[in-house]
């Protein structure tokens, strides 16, 4: 669906209280300050998905949208290798940069984005009345671009062109940059933007 | 989309292939990132030339205005776009990667890789044109380089940074 600037208003008020929330959350795991982003939506085809995300590496901990909707698309927390190795490092109490992740790194990643996502979704839950539950998490170490397009794939309706509302949340002091993606399905996309509409209309 | 022979690359470089395109030719030609997409190419070995496709979904059920992005509409699409430069069916050969299963926790129950693969090789036989070389599945995202002038070299970049050759 083509937002109007209204409607992308909406979209980007409520990242951007769903993201001062997981950025609230990282913040306090983290014991340092959290910077976010404006959140950005970008309209992207799926063709030229490789010009937003490639190869490179990174975590990403997906969770089905679920509650009110049966299947409403993917809410992910993504961090590139680096970032996640001094994310996990500076959990776990570590310094060795140059390593291979292993599960407990793993285990801290699932971890930091189950909080996040929670965060995300209570937030933007309790603006709404509508509530979207995460589903359990599942975490892909790998290409971007691979990651990106198997959730796309995986999506329940057949699109040619996604709509992505991204957040940056950016630690300086351990230089952790991380992103809360939305990829919603239209018909989660239509309900969203309906709510918002009706409450910015004071209905 | 219509045809793509007017985003052939300039002399020297590599077309970048997105989800649901496709090229036909003797240039470069890759795809980066497959997770549970696939990378199918065509190739005649006396033209040089080949054809390489990036395949999101096993079945169009009746879409055609993305033919590259399933199974069931690119491979009748690309034979025609190879027999337009004169290669005949029996003297191409197939190789395809990616499939993967990236998530453990959703792959289960929608295992698409492993779908689009096996729609892949159903139609293949049909049309009677081997698949020489697969490698499919498992749980890494890989890149694919094609290279039709090369003697139709296929070559893989794993998520893990391991390379190999179809």
């Amino acid at each position: 669906m083509k937002l109007s600037t209204v409607q992308a208003d909406a979209i980007q008020e409520l990242g951007n209280i769903g993201a001062a929330h997981a950025a609230t959350t990282l913040s306090q795991m983290l014991g340092s300050t959290v910077q976010m982003s404006v959140p950005a939506i970008k309209a992207i085809d799926i063709s030229e998905l490789g010009t937003y995300m490639g190869e490179e590496s990174a975590a990403m901990v997906a969770f089905e949208l679920q509650g009110e909707i049966q299947h409403g698309g993917y809410v992910i927390f993504y961090i590139s290798k680096e970032s996640a190795i001094r994310l996990t490092n500076t959990m776990l109490g570590m310094t060795d940069m140059d390593r291979p992740m292993n599960e407990m790194d793993e285990s801290a990643l699932i971890e930091v984005g189950n909080i996040m996502v929670s965060a995300f979704l209570d937030a933007t839950a309790e603006l709404l009345g509508f509530i979207m539950l995460p589903s359990p998490p599942a975490l892909s170490l790998d290409m971007a671009h691979a990651t990106m397009a198997t959730l796309i794939a995986q999506l329940g309706e057949d699109v040619d062109e996604v709509l992505l509302f991204s957040t940056e949340l950016v630690c300086e002091e351990h230089k952790i940059d991380s992103d809360i993606i939305m990829l919603p399905e239209a018909s989660t996309l239509a309900r969203i933007v309906e709510l918002m509409e009706n409450m910015m209309k004071g209905v | 989309m219509g045809t793509m022979a007017d985003l052939n690359p300039l002399p020297g470089q590599t077309a970048m292939i997105g989800i649901g395109e496709y090229r036909v030719g003797s240039f470069p030609m890759m795809t980066i990132g497959l997770g549970s997409c696939i990378g199918l190419t065509f190739y005649d070995d006396r033209l040089k030339v080949g054809a390489m496709v990036h395949i999101m979904l096993p079945d169009s059920a009746g879409r055609k205005d993305r033919p590259g992005k399933y199974a069931d509409t690119a491979i009748p699409l690309l034979l025609k776009e190879l027999s337009a430069l004169g290669c005949k069916n029996r003297s191409l050969i197939a190789k395809m990667a990616g499939g993967a299963s990236m998530f453990e926790y959703f792959g289960a129950n929608l295992n698409i890789g492993e779908r689009n693969a096996e729609k892949i090789r159903a139609l293949l036989k049909e049309c009677n044109i081997p698949l020489v070389k697969e490698e499919v599945g498992g749980k890494m995202g890989r890149s694919v380089t094609f290279l039709p002038a090369n003697g139709g070299k296929v070559s893989i970049r794993r998520a893990d940074g391991t390379t190999g050759e179809l």
